[in-house]
């Protein structure tokens, strides 16, 4: 049973940590024990709200499309290495453009998500071009100039932010399947998040995506290999674009209303920070990290978004952890999660008294606050 | 036509906005050259000492003692900040350090919205004096001025401190090149600190100068547009050390006086134009980046040393 297990993980381990060409056919029909594991995953995350009844969907709602959106951060930063402090502001355009799309010209939100996320493409190829330009910390200002001048511009154009009142949306109703319950949204983000934490998975051994590790890495060293530095930037930006627009197309659908003044300075960049660290604290270089992320912090702070002094807490807390992580294991809780689940295999004991007490710690910790506020 | 007495005041505020900016920037451009942080935590450091200075003045302790607690109580925060985390960090990728400097950022700002008590408003009493002056059909009011000269004279008894003094050619040497400071006997990790003090006492007195003043006699308001991470005046603190290339000192002076003053003309141009007043600030920064003016002002070696 034992070597049944290490072989497989033998056979398994180079397709996912390199790239090596002609190994074993494998039969189509056989999951992988990696796809057994997320498939798993997905369902106990489906019902994890259950027990928590209405609001638990409420904030799962709210941390699968910070998720989705953060999905954004890891192209551009995670893969591409490029720094932008603008997410939220792509998740502006796309739940403003919606909300149009829905309220005022009439459309089906089928037609409106996609446009959403379109309609970010302008800016997002704008913001790529710069991004040849300015490395790093240039960038960072930059990205974070173009947010505050969005809200100044765009996001107080009346005429297309429906102004202060902004735009009512309803939520659709799909042959049988009326998304206006909780239930079945939460159900329609969650499939939305796999699909794109697939397609952004997927993106990362593609040949665009190996562009964007290699043009991280070292921007020369990948010219000279042949890279297109220019567009692999463009696409990194307008993916990312496209990825934010949807999530905020999402968010519009969840809140039901959508208001310009979210997204207008300084409100736009502290949400933008908040989706930057819950990505940084997930892991920035893999798929799958905004959603630990976005469990991490979200819930927290949806949970406590009452209670004052709480909510300060999900501030520092938040801060601490990311300062924390980015220190000493800046892949964040993946990188954080593999190291345990080596350790597990090496010294069972160990590793069960750490999982043991990181259950204890998390699960005891929000009951004490809980119990407290 | 315009007249002159709109000219007057409006440039009267641009440039105590302009000195409040030069302020924010040179606290940026000195950690930056010192230790190769950009500190986005500048104004939330800067916020937790606008909270001490809150906390203290309901308590009754006087304005200007209040203030001088808040800027000290900053410079901790600041030298904290880098002995504790920026300090362990060197040789980080950018991407890494500034990450960890907006997680600072984020730290104090929901430090000091918990002790402000999450108000829409929170009501600040003001230190210096509010007193409206006429001069002719002019009407003048005090702080600003005073808002005006303290910060240039800050500005200036810096500068000249920065080349004069021993601290401040040690802090030079450090910027120039910290291994070679390091070898010729300079504690760089001592002078880092001390950048960092400096750079955050400037934030404090940027937020300690505005805020308390900008509701005229009444005194001033922190609204929660302020208690963000980078609040409002930021972004032109940045555009102005970008003014300087991120290196330069004195010219990130002029370059608050450039965003101040632009910001406040902008209001005296015809209906159009004036249209531009809140998004002046990024088309320069967008701009100036564009325009790369770090390399007027470093040499490719010295930028390489910043991470750049």
């Amino acid at each position: 049973m034992r070597t049944e297990a290490v072989l497989e993980a033998a056979a398994t381990a180079p397709a996912e940590e390199t790239l090596t060409e002609g190994k074993e056919p494998r039969p189509r029909w056989r999951l992988t024990r990696a796809q057994l594991i997320s498939a798993v995953a997905l369902l106990g995350l489906a019902a994890l709200p259950i027990p928590f009844g209405d609001f638990g969907f409420f904030v799962g709602q709210y941390a699968l499309i910070y998720a989705i959106v953060g999905l954004s951060v890891v192209v551009v930063t995670g893969y591409a290495g490029l720094i932008s402090l603008m997410p939220y502001s792509f998740a502006g355009i796309g739940a403003i453009v919606v909300g149009v799309a829905m309220a005022s010209w009439g459309w089906p939100f089928w037609l409106a998500l996609p446009l959403g996320a379109v309609a970010t493409a302008p800016v997002a190829i704008f913001v790529g071009i710069t991004s040849v330009r300015l490395k790093g910390l240039y960038l960072a200002i930059a990205t974070l100039t173009f947010s505050n001048a969005l809200g100044e511009t765009f996001f107080k154009w009346d005429a297309a932010t429906g102004g202060a009142a902004g735009w009512l949306v309803e939520r659709p109703v799909v042959g049988p399947i009326d998304f206006g319950s909780d239930v079945s949204f939460y159900v329609l983000c969650l499939v939305a998040l796999g699909l794109f934490v697939w397609m952004i998975e997927g993106l990362r051994t593609s040949r665009v995506g190996r562009a964007m590790l290699a043009v991280k890495d070292n921007e020369l060293e990948a010219q000279a290999l042949g890279i297109n530095v220019y567009r692999t930037k463009l696409v990194a930006f307008v993916l990312s674009g496209l990825v934010a627009g949807f999530g905020g197309g999402l968010l519009a659908l969840l809140l039901t209303t959508v208001t310009p003044s979210a997204f207008q300075s300084p409100l736009a960049e502290a949400t933008s920070i908040l989706l930057v660290t819950l990505v940084a604290i997930g892991g920035m270089d893999r798929a799958i990290g905004p959603l630990f992320g976005a469990v991490a912090l979200v819930v927290q702070q949806q949970v406590f978004q009452g209670a004052e002094f709480f909510f300060a807490f999900v501030g520092i807390y938040a801060a601490v952890v990311l300062i924390i992580f980015m220190m000493y294991r800046p892949g964040g809780i993946v990188q954080a999660g593999k190291r345990l689940i080596q350790v597990t295999k090496e010294r069972p004991a160990l590793g069960l008294a750490l999982w043991a007490t990181i259950l204890i710690t998390n699960v005891g910790g929000s009951w004490l606050f809980l119990a407290l506020s | 036509m315009i007249l002159a007495a709109p000219v007057t005041e409006v440039t009267v505020f641009g440039l105590s906005s302009g000195a409040v900016y030069a302020l924010l920037a040179l606290g940026l451009v000195l950690i930056y050259r010192t230790t190769g942080v950009m500190n986005f935590a500048q104004w939330a450091i800067g916020l937790m000492g606008l909270v001490v200075y809150v906390v203290l003045t309901n308590l009754g302790v006087p304005g200007p003692v209040a203030a001088v607690i808040g800027m000290t109580s900053a410079v901790g925060g600041g030298v904290m900040a880098y002995r504790l985390v920026f300090r362990r960090i060197t040789g980080s990728s950018q991407i890494i350090v500034i990450l960890i400097s907006i997680g600072i950022a984020q730290f104090f700002s929901s430090l000091a919205a918990f002790a402000l008590g999450f108000e829409q408003f929170t009501r600040l009493q003001p230190w210096l004096p509010i007193v409206d002056w006429h001069v002719g059909s002019v009407a003048i009011r005090s702080s600003e001025i005073i808002t005006t000269v303290t910060a240039i004279g800050v500005a200036f008894g810096f500068l000249l401190w920065f080349r004069m003094s021993r601290t401040g050619r040690a802090l030079r040497a450090v910027a120039q090149n910290r291994e070679a400071a390091m070898l010729a006997g300079i504690d760089a990790v001592r002078y880092s600190s001390i950048a960092w003090g400096i750079g955050s006492a400037l934030g404090a007195l940027a937020l300690l100068l505005v805020l308390p003043h900008s509701a005229g006699e009444q005194g001033g308001l922190i609204t929660v547009f302020d208690v963000t991470p980078f609040g409002t005046l930021l972004i032109p603190a940045f555009g102005a050390a970008l003014v300087g290339g991120l290196v330069h000192l004195p010219m990130a002076l002029v370059g608050g006086f450039v965003f101040g003053l632009s910001r406040e003309l902008l209001v005296l141009a015809p209906q159009p134009w004036s249209e531009f007043r809140n998004s002046i600030a990024a088309i320069l920064i967008v701009f100036l980046l564009l325009l790369r003016t770090e390399r007027f002002f470093a040499s490719r070696q010295e930028l390489e040393a910043l991470g750049g």
